[in-house]
């Protein structure tokens, strides 16, 4: 089941939302909580609820086992649960893309597996790794109740596609919360603003893309080419932050408060700063789990960002534009480290941005072609070197008949909502206003996304498939 | 060696790692006092510390330290 659809818009959610309200104690709530996550994701595919479920109970008692046992027992326990964790995300994600390769490498024939996408998993499963490190590292107790461990596993508003939810940030929200009639508001709202980034914006962005990428690249004009990449950009970002908006209203909705997973990405100033500011979760993961590994025996910066940026990559899918484009991220945060950041300060700020979105956007093309011999004609269609021309119809025409929508998704990815917040702090009458128009906003943004949700065929979210 | 000098020596690897010789340290000292002191650049820092002592930090403790002291907390503890 997806966040963007009505069946869980106004069916699954307000029955969710009634049941949970009325649980009075919190063990019970917490049962309506996993009753309704198991039942979001066994949706149309009830097998992969045994996976979930064998990974939340074998986590349940690594944890305890980490914390239960000393010095190598204890070190045998992670490894287990490591080898475990890794080994079930590398059968079920790339078991096909190794088999491929080694069948392409050394001219074998050997079958390659056909094991269907088990969705988000490389999201709990991360959500586990880092609960079973915590615990050996002794960040955080382990959780003695399965009920409630299942919960941190299962709890549906985060578990398909992030953010990557530490326990630490939930543990005592998971033994008590309360939710507040400003959670309920901020929540319902939040989830309004990334409903309407995904069905408005994303959506119909993605038609635009579809027309360029998805059809038949290789003859666009360099104009072309870079407008359906840019569109692309835009899209992943209001696809994605959408999702997470979602995500992080809806556990707010039941008292949960969740780290944020996008912070205006596009504001950068350098690719550093973006990847601050974009998937941040995954990024704190990779910073606190696989930077302070020594790599081959020796702590060294460079073998580390290796070691980050490959994973990065190859986190994302089972195909080579991905690992592609984790090393070109991790080139150009190799060049800006080189550089150093007081260097990197005395540039210009406008040169600054330019190379950024230069960057970013043409790392998305790279994201976008898992075909990866489209790849070339792709960059290469970038540049004056394009043999069908500067400028072509085609995109003059889509721009048109797009405009408002392309100007309305470049506005919303500054921060606006800061507006409406600096004008509430100045009197209780400011406050009032904002309140009923954000409210009266609120409404006309759900209204017309569930307008174009009747009459669409909905799109899961890109991030699913990660 | 005892936490002055450990002090002394880390105060020299801090200059030559982040290329300051106005770098002064105290038990406090952390992340948000030198401007490149991020993430990637304490790993740097983190091996110039173990080659320069010639010991070895754990995961755990490269990935939980939070300031100067509880470094130099380290330091001394392995030095006993």
């Amino acid at each position: 089941m997806i966040f963007s659809s009505l069946i869980f818009i106004y069916l699954f959610l307000p029955i969710c939302l009634i049941g949970y309200a009325a649980a009075r104690e919190m063990r019970l709530k917490n049962m309506v909580l996993i009753v309704f996550s198991l039942i979001f994701y066994a949706w149309g595919e009830p097998v992969r609820i045994l996976l979930l479920l064998l990974s939340a109970l074998l986590n349940y008692f690594f944890g305890i086992g980490v914390r239960k046992y000393k010095g190598n027992a204890a070190k045998a326990v992670l490894g287990v649960s490591l080898a475990y964790n890794l080994g079930m995300i590398g059968i079920f994600k790339y078991s096909g893309f190794l088999m491929e390769n080694i069948n392409a490498i050394f001219g074998s024939s050997f079958p390659v597996p056909q094991i269907a996408q088990l969705v988000g998993i490389s999201f709990y499963t991360f959500q586990v790794m880092s609960y079973v490190v915590d615990c050996y590292w002794e960040k955080i107790d382990p959780q003695r109740s399965f009920t409630k461990f299942l919960l941190y596993v299962s709890l549906f508003p985060q578990l398909i596609a992030g953010p990557i939810v530490r326990y630490s940030t939930i543990a005592a929200e998971i033994d008590s919360r309360h939710t507040s009639l400003e959670d309920l508001s901020c929540g319902l709202t939040r989830f309004i603003i990334g409903l309407s980034k995904k069905v408005i914006l994303a959506d119909q962005l993605f038609r635009i893309v579809d027309d360029f990428l998805g059809g038949n690249p290789e003859s666009l004009s360099v104009v072309g080419t870079w407008y359906g990449v840019i569109i692309y950009s835009l899209y992943i970002y209001f696809d994605f932050s959408g999702y997470s908006d979602m995500a992080i209203g809806l556990g707010r909705l039941f008292g949960f408060h969740f780290n944020e997973n996008f912070n205006h990405p596009f504001l950068c100033k350098d690719i550093t700063e973006f990847w601050q500011r974009w998937h941040i979760s995954l990024g704190s993961f990779f910073r606190d789990y696989l930077l302070p590994l020594p790599i081959f025996g020796i702590r060294s910066k460079y073998l580390s960002l290796a070691a980050v940026w490959l994973c990065t990559g190859i986190w994302h899918g089972a195909s080579w534009n991905y690992v592609i484009w984790g090393i070109y991220y991790g080139i150009f945060i190799l060049l800006e480290t080189r550089i150093g950041k007081k260097k990197m300060k005395a540039i210009p700020i406008w040169i600054r941005h330019i190379y950024n979105k230069i960057v970013i956007i043409i790392g998305f093309g790279i994201f976008y072609f898992e075909d990866t011999s489209q790849l070339l004609p792709f960059l290469k269609n970038l540049t004056l070197f394009n043999p069908n021309g500067f400028y072509g119809t085609m995109e003059q025409v889509s721009f048109c008949n797009n405009l408002f929508l392309i100007i309305a998704a470049i506005i919303c990815t500054f921060p606006l909502l800061e507006i409406p917040k600096k004008i509430a702090a100045n009197s209780q009458n400011a406050k009032i206003t904002v309140s009923v128009l954000g409210t009266l906003t609120s409404a006309v943004l759900l209204i017309t996304s569930s307008i174009l949700l009747v009459d669409a065929t909905t799109k899961a979210f890109l991030y699913y498939r990660f | 060696m005892n936490r002055a000098e450990i002090k002394n020596r880390l105060t020299e690897i801090f200059q030559d790692v982040f290329d300051d010789d106005d770098i002064t340290l105290t038990d406090n000292t952390c992340a948000d006092d030198i401007e490149d002191w991020d993430s990637l650049e304490h790993i740097n820092l983190i091996g110039a510390v173990e080659r320069a002592f010639k010991m070895r930090f754990t995961v755990r403790e490269v990935s939980g330290m939070k300031n100067v002291g509880e470094m130099m907390d380290i330091l001394e503890e392995r030095g006993k």
